[in-house]
């Protein structure tokens, strides 16, 4: 019997049937799209991280590295990459060559000449290492033999081969630095095979021994995350993971568990923990108004069984009996709704991830969590269905047959009701009270449009009967029988009353939706510009800033650029390529150009650097008479290569009467230029020091440095006065006070200014800038100033490259070495760093970051918003006109007698269309009016991204075009369904009617 | 079987009461058949549905089979109504759910009662003479057809009280004859709606109601009028003539009765 109902109601039954299956979507295509978006953070995290970030690299000298690989599993780890590694210098000790073997290393090669070693002691090299084939290798630390016979166990050369050092085969190694010519001491990896390692011995002295079997080897064993194979339902067991190796790497002996792992797991658990509140608002918003749809759906449904319903209770039925027939066939609609629901929630997440979410092959679940927010939303549409079988149940059955009038119910009092928690509501969240605090952010503000549409609705449903009601005497004397008829039915409100709610709720969302998406996309594609800085910026190993100026040079349409975190944050970089590469709107500097801005960072006629190689330090000095019972020390301070910090060199014990003295060079300084920092005396009185009579001043007249046993002069500006800081030096030399009470004691070369000229986005608390080796050694000055600059994403400053080369004591481990390759350079500029043998351990466009912001929670929330809302509306605006329609239908028995009594058909037309016109339009622009409120209200309270941007500012003003296309849709499509159905309606007046009694 | 005692029946609209009924006295016997006669808008309609526990009386008593109407809840009138009243109501199709076969129909009715005859069903549409349309859905069947179906399903559940409203009003005249023959022939008492002369012919019993009151009643192909509570009498309309309303009379007593003389002559 139930299938004959819905086949004899079809149309009804089919309407009922979209509703609730577009509300189970609904509130089931968010946490669907949910699972799918945080298992893209993951995936999306994992794949843009450098190796070390994305696994974990276990070494040990004492045990077997594949073993404690293997002691943790998961489907999401890739099998162990297994090798061993040895560090020795050659006979000579010029050059140090890491010898190893790692599995898999031939498919990973590019053989130019000979084969992989596939024997014991066979090796092969690149091309950089001068090594032909068949050479014979000897290396420090391999021996063969045994005590006395211990001799240096020759590697034999079998092929020589490229590589590519970006492969996260080699986990983020700087690995090939005599290819790049990036080093002077380290030489390529001479690749051979694990039998190696079983016929050679260690030297004597060669540090890492492994007391079992007393070799130097290192066995290390690389594992990945496969985020092709992970989903965000995996996180804990990764943590877990993590856990274990970084426990691993503390408590057993000479065991080194080398990852960034963990900041990969904090930044994910950044991202993920802001995605559930949003897309949990804007559920709950989409099910309310699913809800709302369906309850009226429903209850024509209903109403249109009131015959069935009172005929079953003519016969006796007992109530539950009444209750259980009433609610069958809408029963059975939302049970059919359930999968179909479901269904559509999954294509449509599926739709969305693959449109907006960057991972390919993504997997969409239908989880636990969705199937129960769908049987929710079903459940709603059940008790709404309740709702509207009260009446038609516990009506009088004679009441409905007689029609008779009921005195009718204060239905103003709930609605007040509901108007005043609203409005409470937008208080609360415009006056950022409690509500606004869950999740730490003001997600609540998602609430603002459902909010605002109730508020715009239920007075505009009020609003429009009683203007039409103002107007119906103006119609009664002019405007024909059409307008007459419309307003007069518009007044009544039968069906006006659910469609303006229906209709200016549905609508609202969606301008509001579109508003905000339009916004935020805007907001997305600015900060990503800002953040990324350029258009494709690539992370290359850490060198220094020489190297990465030369690596650049080479390049056209890239600029160096080296970014040291803190806050103040510093990005150092070429600023003339700096000013051709980054991205730029001169609004961001009241219209000017970069080009215009960057030289501003670049003083000129700055004195050289004082560079010296060698392996001993002369210096000359005039001295006075140092009284009895002062000891005086001079040092020099040298920025040595690939040291963090300065070194103190005790030049002189100055004495009166000896002008030369020499002290030994750093060993860094033998083969790379060291650079002259600063000199300072240090005085110390003895116990017969004599205060009265403190040391004076001494001078010093010149530098030498001593290489390969030739003293040469090292150029200093010691007559220079601008060539040291404070001025101390001059035509005489340089001079220091040795004297406690008085004078300068120490001078540096002012190779830059104090403070640095910088470009500035905005002044940070701290006074100087982190510099390259964070040592927040410099201060800095606005040079120029703009509300934002290309690669900051905090209060920072861009400094030139070459001045903070010459502050800097070295490198930290937090400095960032990136190229950033021009709009449209990207794929050059990648190949161009391939070819120079340059790794890039990340890549990051400005459309990937844009991307990732539409993947977090703010902005999937947004996503989802629109996408729904779009439903949604399409939905409400079907309603109404079914509601319209369904409504001007009980009527055709008086058009006909209206016409059958002279009334022409084009006046009738015309109060048809005038009625659905009316209403409809006046439902959409009360929709309009709240959805456009909602935005102007709301939208700068919306959270856009899971960390709100520093910089640049964000804009909220809103966009017209989207909502004005939005609109005139609406309008459009209101009209033309206004014509439809009036259209309709007028085919089906036909005289014969009249013989029928009225519905 | 039917005991009315000064029944009143009001209906409440929105801004002002109906008296639908008022001191309707009446008592049909268990076998009886009854046809309510009366002009449109009389009441008898409301004194069917009175009958069928649909309304409660606003005043005065009614007794159905011994329980007494406007004492019973919700729950035992439906149970009063599932087992001992059937009803036809005027428009056939209001009785039938269309998309239900005729079968169904009366399996439907049968929900109500407890004691569920299942053999019945086809019984009834042996006795109705839709045997052979059982399977068909009740939309589609004929006027006549639908109203001999909407009998056989008020005789579903073998109730003692039948009650049908115009149950020839969209009937030709053979099918009509058929409908009243079926409601006859079903043994139980019936109450039958009626403006057909012919169906008040075929009851045993007329009962005329006008203006809210029982006017007359027939008897044996005999009219008579009926003294209301108050000793009103409502003068059939074909002696309007000679006492129209609003005449003066003069009332001249009779051993076995009075005589009603204009006051003028």
């Amino acid at each position: 019997m139930i299938a004959g109902g819905l086949w004899l109601r079809r149309w009804l039954s089919l309407a009922v049937l979209v509703v609730s299956a577009v509300t189970v979507a609904a509130a089931a295509v968010g946490p669907v799209y949910l699972g799918t978006a945080r298992t893209a953070v993951v995936r999306d995290a994992l794949e843009d991280a450098p190796p070390d970030h994305r696994g974990w690299r276990i070494t040990s000298v004492v045990e077997d590295a594949a073993d404690l690989a293997r002691q943790v599993s998961a489907p999401f780890l890739t099998a162990p990459i297994l090798g061993a590694e040895m560090l020795s210098p050659d006979l000579k000790a010029t050059r140090t060559y890491p010898l190893m073997w790692q599995d898999g290393q031939c498919e990973h090669v590019v053989l130019v000449k000979g084969r992989c070693p596939a024997a014991a002691a066979e090796i092969m090299v690149t091309r950089a290492s001068g090594f032909k084939i068949g050479a014979k290798v000897k290396l420090g630390a391999l021996v063969s033999g045994e005590g006395a016979d211990q001799r240096p166990m020759p590697l034999r050369v079998v092929g020589i081969y490229h590589a590519d050092a970006a492969d996260p085969f080699w986990f983020g190694r700087n690995l090939f630095t005599q290819s790049a010519g990036t080093t002077d001491g380290n030489g390529d990896p001479l690749f051979t095979v694990p039998q190696t390692r079983q016929i050679a011995t260690t030297a004597a002295g060669v540090d890492w021994v492994d007391p079992a079997d007393g070799r130097a080897w290192n066995t290390f064993a690389i594992v990945y995350v496969d985020p092709l194979r992970i989903t965000s339902q995996d996180l804990p067991a990764l943590e877990s993971a993590q856990a274990r190796l970084a426990e691993m790497g503390q408590s057993r002996q000479r065991t080194i568990v080398f990852t960034y792992m963990r900041d990969t797991l904090a930044a994910i658990r950044l991202q993920l923990d802001s995605l559930s509140v949003p897309t949990t608002l804007v559920t709950l918003q989409l099910v309310a108004l699913g809800w709302l749809l369906l309850f009226l759906t429903v209850r024509d449904l209903v109403v249109a069984r009131a015959p069935e319903i009172a005929l079953a209770r003519l016969r006796g039925l007992s109530t539950a009996r009444v209750w259980a027939f009433g609610l069958s066939e809408p029963a059975a609609i939302l049970l059919a709704a359930v999968p179909l629901g479901l269904a559509a929630a999954w294509t449509s997440a599926g739709a969305m991830a693959h449109g907006l979410l960057r991972a390919a092959g993504l997997p969409v679940v239908v989880d636990v969590s969705a199937v129960l927010y769908g049987l929710a939303a079903a459940l709603g549409g059940l008790l709404a269905a309740a709702g509207a079988a009260r009446r038609t149940v516990t009506q009088p059955v004679v009441e409905q047959w007689r029609r008779t009038p009921r005195a009718r119910s204060r239905t103003w009092i709930p609605e007040a009701v509901v108007l005043a928690v609203t409005v409470v509501g937008i208080g609360e969240l415009l006056s950022g009270g409690v509500i606004t605090e869950s999740g730490g952010r003001q997600a609540a503000a998602l609430l603002a449009p459902g909010l605002l549409a109730v508020a715009f609705a239920l007075p505009a449903r009020r609003l429009l009967p009683l203007a039409c009601a103002a107007l119906f005497r103006l119609t009664r004397r002019r405007g024909g029988i059409g307008a007459f008829l419309a307003i007069r039915q518009v007044a009544r409100g039968a069906a006006t009353g659910s469609t303006v709610i229906v209709l200016g709720a549905g609508l609202a969302l969606a301008v509001f939706a579109v508003a905000a998406w339009s916004v935020t996309a805007r907001n997305f594609g600015e900060v990503a510009r800002v953040h990324n800085g350029a258009e494709t910026v690539y992370v290359v190993p850490r060198g220094d800033a020489a190297w990465l100026r030369g690596v650049s040079a080479g390049i056209p349409g890239a600029a160096p650029v080296i970014r040291v975190p803190g806050r103040p944050l510093m990005l150092a970089t070429d600023p003339a390529r700096f000013a051709e590469v980054a991205l730029w709107r001169p609004a961001y500097a009241s219209g000017r150009s970069l080009s215009a801005l960057t030289p501003k960072a670049t003083p000129a006629g700055l004195p050289p650097r004082v560079l010296m190689t060698g392996d001993r330090i002369r210096v000359r000095l005039k001295v006075p008479t140092i009284p009895k019972g002062w000891s005086v020390i001079l040092y020099t301070d040298f920025r040595v290569p690939r040291e963090t910090g300065p070194r103190a060199v005790p030049v002189a014990r100055p004495v009166h009467g000896q002008s030369v003295y020499e002290w030994g060079l750093p060993r860094g300084c033998q083969s790379a230029a060291c650079e002259l920092r600063g000199v300072r005396v240090t005085v110390t009185p003895g116990a017969d020091a004599d205060f009265e009579n403190p040391p004076g001043a001494l001078t010093i007249t010149g530098f030498e440095v001593q290489r390969g046993g030739r003293w040469e002069k090292a150029e200093a500006g010691l007559g220079d006065a601008a060539a040291w800081r404070p001025p101390v030096s001059g035509h005489g030399g340089l001079t220091l006070s040795m004297s406690p009470f008085g004078g300068a004691s120490s001078a540096i070369p002012a190779t830059f200014p104090d403070p640095l000229p910088v470009l500035s986005n905005g002044r940070a608390n701290a006074q100087k800038l982190p510099g390259l080796d964070a040592g927040y050694l410099a201060g800095y000055s606005p040079a120029a100033s703009a509300v934002a600059l290309p690669g900051l994403d905090d209060v920072g400053a861009v400094v030139d490259l070459e001045l903070a080369d010459r502050v800097t004591y070295g490198y930290s481990a937090q400095a960032e070495f990136q190229i950033w390759a021009a709009p449209g350079r990207g794929p050059a500029v990648r190949e161009a760093l391939r070819k120079a043998g340059v790794p890039v351990l990340a890549t990051r466009t400005v459309d990937e970051l844009e991307a990732g912001y539409a993947g977090q929670g703010p902005g999937l929330a947004l996503v989802l918003l629109i996408m729904s809302a779009g439903a949604a509306a399409l939905l409400a605006l079907g309603r109404a006109v079914l509601s319209l329609y369904a409504e001007a239908r009980r009527r055709t028995y008086e058009l006909t007698a209206l016409e059958a009594a002279g009334a022409q058909v084009g006046p009738l037309r015309r109060a048809l269309l005038l009625e659905q016109v009316i209403t409809l339009c006046w439902a959409s622009l009360a929709g309009i009016v709240a959805g456009v409120s909602a935005a102007m209200v709301a939208l700068p309270r919306v959270p856009e991204f899971a960390d709100p941007p520093v910089t640049p500012p964000l804009v909220y003003t809103l966009i017209p075009a989207p909502i004005i296309l939005v609109a005139a849709a609406a309008l459009v499509a209101s009209l033309l369904a206004a014509a439809l159905t009036s259209e309709l309606l007028l085919r089906g007046v036909r005289y014969e009617r009249l013989r029928e009694a009225p519905a | 079987m039917v005991r009315c005692d000064g029944v009143v029946q009001i209906y409440q609209t929105r801004e002002i009461e109906v008296v639908a009924l008022r001191d309707i006295d009446l008592v049909i016997e268990e076998g009886e058949n009854v046809a309510l006669l009366g002009p449109s808008g009389a009441g008898k309609s409301t004194l069917l549905w009175l009958l069928a526990g649909l309304l409660r009386p606003s005043a005065g008593r009614l007794w159905l089979g011994g329980a007494e109407i406007g004492r019973l809840g919700q729950a035992a009138l439906n149970r009063l109504r599932a087992a001992q009243v059937g009803v036809v109501l005027q428009n056939p199709a209001r009785n039938l759910i269309p998309y239900g076969t005729a079968t169904q129909n009366i399996a439907f009715a049968q929900r109500a009662n407890r004691k569920r005859d299942r053999r019945r069903a086809g019984d009834l549409l042996e006795r109705v003479g839709l045997t052979s349309v059982g399977d068909r859905p009740a939309g589609r069947l004929s006027g006549g057809e639908q109203q001999r179906l909407a009998v056989a399903v008020a005789l579903a559940n073998r109730p003692r009280l039948l009650l049908a409203d115009e149950p020839t009003s969209q009937l030709d005249t053979q099918s009509g004859r058929a409908v009243v023959d079926l409601i006859r022939e079903s043994g139980t008492t019936a109450v039958v709606v009626t403006h057909d002369p012919m169906v008040g012919e075929a009851m045993g019993r007329t009962v005329t109601i006008r203006d809210g009151r029982i006017g007359a009643e027939g008897r044996d192909g005999e009219d008579l009028v009926v003294i209301g509570r108050e000793g009103a009498i409502q003068l059939p309309p074909e002696y309007h003539e000679l006492l129209p309303p609003g005449t003066m009379a003069r009332v001249e007593p009779l051993p076995d009765g009075l005589i009603l003389r204009r006051a003028d002559s």
